[in-house]
């Protein structure tokens, strides 16, 4: 880019531009979800970077109510509630990507490619395999599961990956049908392309926009099943700060220093209600309804 | 129909195409893909299951008799033939912890959860009701405006977060429910019982309600509902007949999908509030890996939501005459 050049915006202004324009887009309830959101990934970056307490080290006398030392009080060990509970925001909110990533892509592949074929035993199969899964109650198939991979991290991301990927391939399944027979796909199929390249580069991206507005949603299922089962003691376990393993170790102390629980409950609350303010807000903008 | 079988043929053939014979027949193959399902868990394990829970020290026949407890020994198909015979026999297998038969388990701590369940589902009616139809009412007021700000705040809130919060309100600070614990006994158990299905209903009722409401917008703009206001109709047999009862099939769908939801957070509710149910169960073998007990549990909550999803869908096609079965 030639700098200084006058008909050339620079770079950061030209992204500035753009931020704004996409802004001046969102309507009401996704502006506010941006703005919960935006908050909560600050905090979380800023508040363990700049605070002297390490989320895992004593720092004071226990069970110290909310003060102007500790805002948040400390906890039961010690600890300075403040910093873990935005130390669990960047993990809770991290996993939660993770979680939701891997079935979007896989979920969406399979669904395009069982959406495509003609095949009508393939399609009855499919019918029963997807009903099959999604008829186990999430939190009972994810548990069947972590108690075979084993209950840690990795046992939880597993479990979410193989029982939330038939939500996507539905969602898929569903659009690719239409799509098949569309002109575009027409096309490339005259043009000589591969199954394989017409189903990936050319119906798969029609697709994608769909199961990426359902994965808003998704995402907040998941960030409540990573606390849940680390509620439970079978995800994320202490002493890593996440919100549902603290809202267990918080709970022992419910009638007398309730402020353990509260803490990491409203931010973990406000992290989903941002990112359902935001699909809500999205959903509307896509339908064309107000603004 | 392209070509036409006379006589018995046809109508045997047209009954089999009945829609509820169908969804039947839908239910009993996906029945058969949860079996298929919870026979594959156990052997997804990384590793010999009977190694892991009899750790190194093991002898030989130890792990055989493990593996035989287990219903791993043998090929795949040998077992897959086993287990099926076993399950029709009613057999689920052993717990590994205690040595009961899984089914004998379930029995016993199956009643605490269906308590919960059927609680939860009548507190659920007799919330979602009233405010759905009241958001439908009154949804350009600022009822209706407070009521779609609730409702999202009450989504979004993990039931884990809240039970602790309404146990913080009702029972430390107004001695109205027991903190945790569980006495059986019908009008005694609804003691324990109402704060952890209102819990529940923190999320299931805004999520109902809301439904509701929208279907109830929906109806009233249909045309036999003003053939009806033309017609005079007035009162109750209104509001019932032209109104709710046309609206309340996308509930009790919705009702129906929800049946798996309710089942998932009555597992964490269970723990929650100390409630000896099977969601209590399956946590404790989850945490002791007792294989056969979680195997046990996860298909029987999936035959369960199967068969309410069912139900559901009967419900659905009585109440409104619209929605046929597909």
């Amino acid at each position: 880019m030639t700098a200084g050049s006058p008909s050339i915006a620079p770079a950061g202004r030209l992204r500035q531009v753009e931020l704004r324009r996409h802004w001046r887009q969102l309507n009401a309830e996704s502006r506010w979800g941006v703005v919960i959101l935006a908050l909560i990934l600050l905090l979380s970056v800023s508040v363990p970077l700049l605070s002297p307490n390490d989320p895992y080290g004593f720092v004071d006398q226990p069970l110290q109510p909310p003060s102007a030392a500790f805002f948040f009080g400390t906890d039961h060990l010690g600890r300075d509630l403040l910093v873990r509970v935005f130390a669990a925001a960047r993990l809770d909110i991290a996993l939660a990507i993770l979680g939701v990533s891997v079935p979007i892509v896989i979920g969406t592949f399979i669904g395009t490619l069982a959406g495509t074929t003609r095949n009508r035993i393939a399609e009855t199969v499919w019918d029963g395999l997807v009903n099959a899964l999604t008829a186990f109650p999430e939190i009972i198939l994810v548990l069947g599961i972590v108690a075979m991979v084993g209950a840690d991290i990795r046992g939880l991301l597993i479990a979410i990956w193989i029982s939330r990927w038939a939500q996507y391939a539905r969602i898929a399944r569903a659009k690719s049908l239409a799509l098949r027979d569309a002109e575009f796909v027409q096309a490339a199929q005259v043009l000589g392309y591969s199954q394989l390249r017409i189903l990936v580069r050319h119906i798969m991206p029609n697709v994608f926009s769909e199961a990426l507005a359902y994965a808003l949603s998704d995402f907040i299922f998941i960030i409540v099943i990573i606390g849940g089962l680390s509620f439970l003691g079978l995800g994320v376990t202490p002493p890593t700060p996440e919100w549902g393993a603290m809202l267990a170790e918080g709970r022992l102390y419910l009638r007398t220093e309730p402020w353990l629980i509260l803490f990491p409950g409203f931010f973990l609350s406000l992290t989903a209600i941002g990112v359902a303010l935001l699909a809500r807000g999205l959903e509307r903008i896509s339908k064309g309804e107000d603004e | 129909m392209t070509s036409s079988p006379g006589g018995i043929g046809a109508r045997t053939l047209r009954l089999l195409r009945h829609p509820v014979l169908r969804r039947l027949a839908q239910a009993f193959f996906v029945a058969f893909l949860l079996m298929v399902f919870a026979f594959l868990l156990i052997r997804l394990i990384p590793g010999d299951p009977a190694m892991i829970l009899l750790g190194d020290e093991a002898t030989e026949e130890d792990v055989i008799a493990y593996r035989k407890l287990l219903g791993i020994d043998g090929s795949i198909p040998s077992q897959f033939g086993r287990y099926v015979a076993n399950l029709v026999r009613g057999d689920f297998g052993v717990s590994i912890r205690s040595r009961e038969p899984v089914l004998s388990i379930v029995g016993k701590r199956l009643p605490v959860s269906l308590w919960l369940t059927v609680t939860t589902i009548v507190m659920t009616i007799g919330l979602a009701l009233p405010l759905g139809v009241a958001a439908a009412l009154y949804r350009r007021t600022w009822f209706g405006h407070a009521f779609q700000i609730g409702a999202s705040v009450m989504v979004a809130t993990p039931v884990f977060f809240s039970g602790l919060l309404l146990i913080l309100l009702f029972a430390v600070q107004v001695n109205l429910a027991p903190i945790a614990g569980y006495h059986a006994g019908f009008p005694a158990n609804l003691y324990y019982l109402w704060l952890p299905a209102l819990t529940i209903n923190f999320v299931l009722v805004p999520v109902l309600s809301r439904i509701l409401q929208s279907s109830i917008v929906e109806t009233s703009s249909e045309e036999f509902v003003e053939a009806a206001i033309i017609r005079g109709t007035q009162g109750w047999r209104f509001y019932w007949r032209y109104l709710l009862r046309p609206s309340l099939a996308p509930t009790i769908a919705a009702l129906g999908y929800f049946a798996a939801t309710v089942v998932s957070y009555a597992v964490i509710i269970e723990i929650i509030f100390n409630l000896p149910g099977l969601g209590m169960t399956l946590v404790d073998a989850v945490r002791n890996r007792d294989y056969p007990l979680v195997q046990g549990i996860v298909f029987l909550s999936g035959l369960l939501v199967v068969g309410l999803t069912f139900m559901a869908d009967l419900v659905n096609g009585w109440l409104d005459p619209r929605a046929k079965i597909r």
